[in-house]
C-alpha cells in the first residue's frame, strides 16, 4: 500500500516570509497542527508544528528543571504573551529543517518517519521535491490497520 | 639558587597554564607536581619521600568527608524543599525573597561547597521566580555574591579556607571567632547594597502568587528519610568541629568519620555517591601541595620573602591591607585556589623570618573570598549563575555584573578593611 492513497491532497501550506502572527491565524483558521513551508516553487523548505508555536512561550524553568511533577500552577508563566518583535518575525527563523516522503513509499515508512521525527503529520512530496499533498499519523494509521482485517 | 630559579619557573609556567585554561587545571597541577618532582630528582634537592609528606592528607580527607555527606544529599531534593518553603512564608514579596534564599544560600555555603549550594539553589530560584512572574536575574547574582561572602565564615566554607587552615594550623573555631563576625557585617552591606542596586527590580509585586503557594513542596523532597539522616549526622559533624581542640581530634578525622556513619546509615549504591564526588579537585590538591612543596624545598621563597620582610616587619597593617586587596584584585579575575596557594609559601617564608603574620592570613582568606564577586568569572559560583541565565529571558550579562556585582566587591571589601583595621590587634594575636 502507498501513502499517495490516504494523504490528504487540499494542503494548506505557508511561505518562510510569513510572519509567526500571520501562521498563528493560519493554524486557528483551519485548526490544524502542522504547516508545511514552501518556496516560490512549491518547494518544500521547512515545516513547522502548532508545539514549534507554543513552545515560544514555554516559561524557562520547564528546560532547568529535570522533574516539573511537583508545580501544580504555573502561575505568572501562565499569562505569558510573546511580544510583537516575536510575533514579527518571519517563520523561516523558527521552522524545522524539511521532513517529507514520496507518495510511493510504504506506510510503514511514513509511520516511522512520523515516530522518529516526533510529528503530527508527514508532507508528501513529488520526484522534484514539490509539495503534493500531507498525511496525519490518523490518515497513514488507519490506512495500515485495515490491512489487519484481511486475514 | 639554580634549583630555586628553576622550581620557580615550573611553578610559574603551571600557574600560566591554569589561568590561561590551556589545560584543565587538574592536569595542569599534576604536570607541574611531576615536572617538580623530575627536575628535584635530578638536582638533589627534592625526594619522593618529601613530596608525599608535603601532602597534606588532613585537607584530603575533610574535603573527601563533606564531599561525600553532601554528595548523599544532592539527590535528595532537601535544597529544593528548602528553597521553596521559604518562599512560600515569603508570600512572593520580592523584598523577603531576596533576603530568605540569599540568606539559605548563605547558611549552606558556610557548611558546603559554594558552588554545590549555587548549583542546587538557582534552578529553583528561576522557577520561583518564573511563577511570580519576576526577573530571576537579581536574585541569582545576589545568590552567587552571598554564597561566596558566606563561604568565607567557617574552615569547611570555601577551599582556599581549608588550604589556609592547614598552612596555618588554624582551627574550625579560630574561624568562627576570627572570621565570622566580620563575614557577618559584610554580609549585611552586601545584602544591602544589592537591595538598593535592584531596587528597580525589586519594587514590583508578583502578577500570580498560587502558582508559588501550589508547589507542592513534598512531592520534591524525593528521598526524605535519607535527608534527614545525612542532615542529622552533619549537624553532629559541625558539633564535633567546635569541640575539635577540646578533643584532640582532626576535622578530617570528623569528616570521614561521619561520612561512614551517613554511608552505613543511608547505606546507597556506593559507585552512585562516589561517582558525585569532585575527584579532579582533590587530585588537584594533591598535586598543589606536592609542587608547592618543591618550590619551598629548594629556599628560593625564603629570599623572596627577605624583601618583602622589610615592609612587613615595619608596618605590618599596612601590609595586611596591601595583601588583602592584592589578593581580591587577583581574585576577581582568576580562580582563588591557585591565587592562595601561590600566597601561602610566601606568608610561610615570612613567618619563618621571625614575622608575625598571623593577621596576613585572615587578609589572604578575606581577600579570595571576596574577590571573586568583582566579575562574572571571578568565581565558580558567579560562572553557573550566569550559564544558568543563559537558558532564561533574562541573560546576566558581563556589563550587567560590572554594574551590580563589582559594587558589592568593592564595598564589602572597604567594609572588610575598615573591620581589620579595628580588630587588627586581635587578628595578628
Amino acid at each position: 500500500m502507498k501513502l499517495s492513497a490516504c494523504m490528504k491532497q487540499n494542503v494548506i501550506f505557508v511561505s518562510p516570509e510569513t510572519t509567526l502572527r500571520e501562521t498563528a491565524n493560519t493554524f486557528i483558521k483551519h485548526h490544524i497542527g502542522t504547516l508545511p513551508v514552501v518556496d516560490a516553487d512549491k518547494k518544500l523548505v521547512g515545516i513547522l508544528l502548532i508545539r514549534d508555536l507554543v513552545s515560544q512561550v514555554f516559561p524557562d524553568f520547564v528546560n532547568i528543571m529535570q522533574d516539573i511533577d511537583f508545580i501544580l500552577d504555573f502561575g505568572a508563566a501562565e499569562a505569558r504573551q510573546p511580544d510583537d518583535a516575536l510575533l514579527n518575525t518571519p517563520i523561516s527563523e523558527i521552522m524545522q529543517p524539511p521532513i517529507s516522503c514520496r507518495g510511493d513509499s510504504s506506510l510503514l515508512r511514513a509511520a516511522t518517519l512520523i515516530k522518529k521525527h516526533n510529528l503530527l503529520d508527514l508532507p508528501v512530496v513529488d520526484d522534484d521535491e514539490r509539495l503534493i499533498g500531507i498525511a496525519s499519523l490518523v490518515d497513514i494509521g488507519t490506512k495500515f490497520l485495515h490491512g489487519w482485517n484481511k486475514a | 639558587m639554580v634549583n630555586g630559579i628553576i622550581a620557580l619557573l615550573i611553578f610559574i609556567f603551571t600557574l600560566y597554564l591554569i589561568f590561561s585554561e590551556k589545560l584543565h587545571r587538574t592536569i595542569a597541577g599534576l604536570l607541574g607536581a611531576a615536572a617538580m618532582l623530575i627536575v628535584g630528582k635530578v638536582f638533589g634537592f627534592y625526594s619522593e619521600t618529601e613530596a608525599i609528606e608535603t601532602i597534606d592528607f588532613s585537607t584530603l580527607g575533610l574535603l573527601l568527608g563533606m564531599m561525600i555527606l553532601v554528595a548523599l544529599l544532592e539527590p535528595t531534593g532537601i535544597f529544593e524543599f528548602i528553597a521553596i518553603k521559604a518562599a512560600q512564608f515569603s508570600k512572593g514579596k520580592p523584598g523577603k525573597l531576596l533576603v530568605l534564599l540569599g540568606l539559605i544560600t548563605t547558611v549552606l555555603s558556610m557548611f558546603l561547597d559554594n558552588v554545590t549550594t549555587v548549583i542546587l539553589i538557582a534552578p529553583v530560584t528561576v522557577l520561583i521566580c518564573e511563577l511570580l512572574g519576576f526577573s530571576p536575574t537579581p536574585f541569582l547574582i545576589t545568590e552567587a555574591l552571598l554564597s561566596d561572602t558566606g563561604g568565607i565564615a567557617t574552615l569547611i566554607g570555601d577551599p582556599p579556607n581549608l588550604l589556609i587552615a592547614a598552612a596555618a594550623g588554624l582551627t574550625f573555631n579560630d574561624f568562627l571567632t576570627h572570621s565570622l563576625p566580620i563575614v557577618v557585617v559584610t554580609w549585611i552591606t552586601a545584602l544591602v547594597l544589592l537591595k538598593y542596586l535592584f531596587r528597580k527590580e525589586l519594587n514590583t509585586s508578583p502578577s500570580n502568587i498560587e502558582g508559588l503557594m501550589e508547589l507542592n513542596a513534598t512531592e520534591v523532597l524525593k528521598e526524605g528519610k535519607t535527608a534527614i539522616r545525612v542532615m542529622i549526622v552533619l549537624v553532629v559533624a559541625v558539633i564535633f568541629f567546635f569541640l575539635e581542640e577540646l578533643l584532640h581530634i582532626s576535622p578530617a578525622f570528623i569528616a570521614l568519620t561521619a561520612a561512614t556513619v551517613a554511608l552505613v546509615w543511608v547505606r546507597p549504591d556506593p559507585r552512585e555517591t562516589l561517582s558525585r564526588i569532585e575527584w579532579s579537585v582533590l587530585v588537584f590538591f594533591g598535586a598543589l601541595f606536592i609542587m608547592v612543596g618543591g618550590l619551598e624545598k629548594t629556599g628560593l621563597l625564603e629570599s623572596l620573602a627577605h624583601g618583602l620582610s622589610g615592609l612587613a616587619h615595619q608596618n605590618p597593617l599596612l601590609f595586611s591591607i596591601a595583601l588583602l586587596w592584592f589578593v581580591a584584585l587577583l581574585s576577581a579575575f582568576l580562580d582563588n585556589i591557585p591565587i592562595t596557594v601561590a600566597f601561602i609559601p610566601v606568608i610561610q617564608s615570612l613567618a619563618a623570618s621571625g614575622i608575625n603574620v598571623a593577621a596576613f592570613w585572615w587578609a589572604l582568606a578575606f581577600g579570595a573570598g571576596l574577590g571573586g564577586n568583582g566579575t562574572i568569572i571571578g568565581s565558580t559560583a558567579n560562572i553557573v549563575v550566569a550559564s544558568l541565565s543563559e537558558r532564561t529571558r533574562n541573560p546576566i550579562t558581563v556589563k550587567l555584573w560590572n554594574k551590580r556585582g563589582l559594587p558589592v566587591m568593592l564595598a564589602t571589601c572597604a567594609v572588610t578593611t575598615i573591620l581589620f583595621i579595628i580588630a587588627y590587634p586581635y587578628l595578628s594575636k
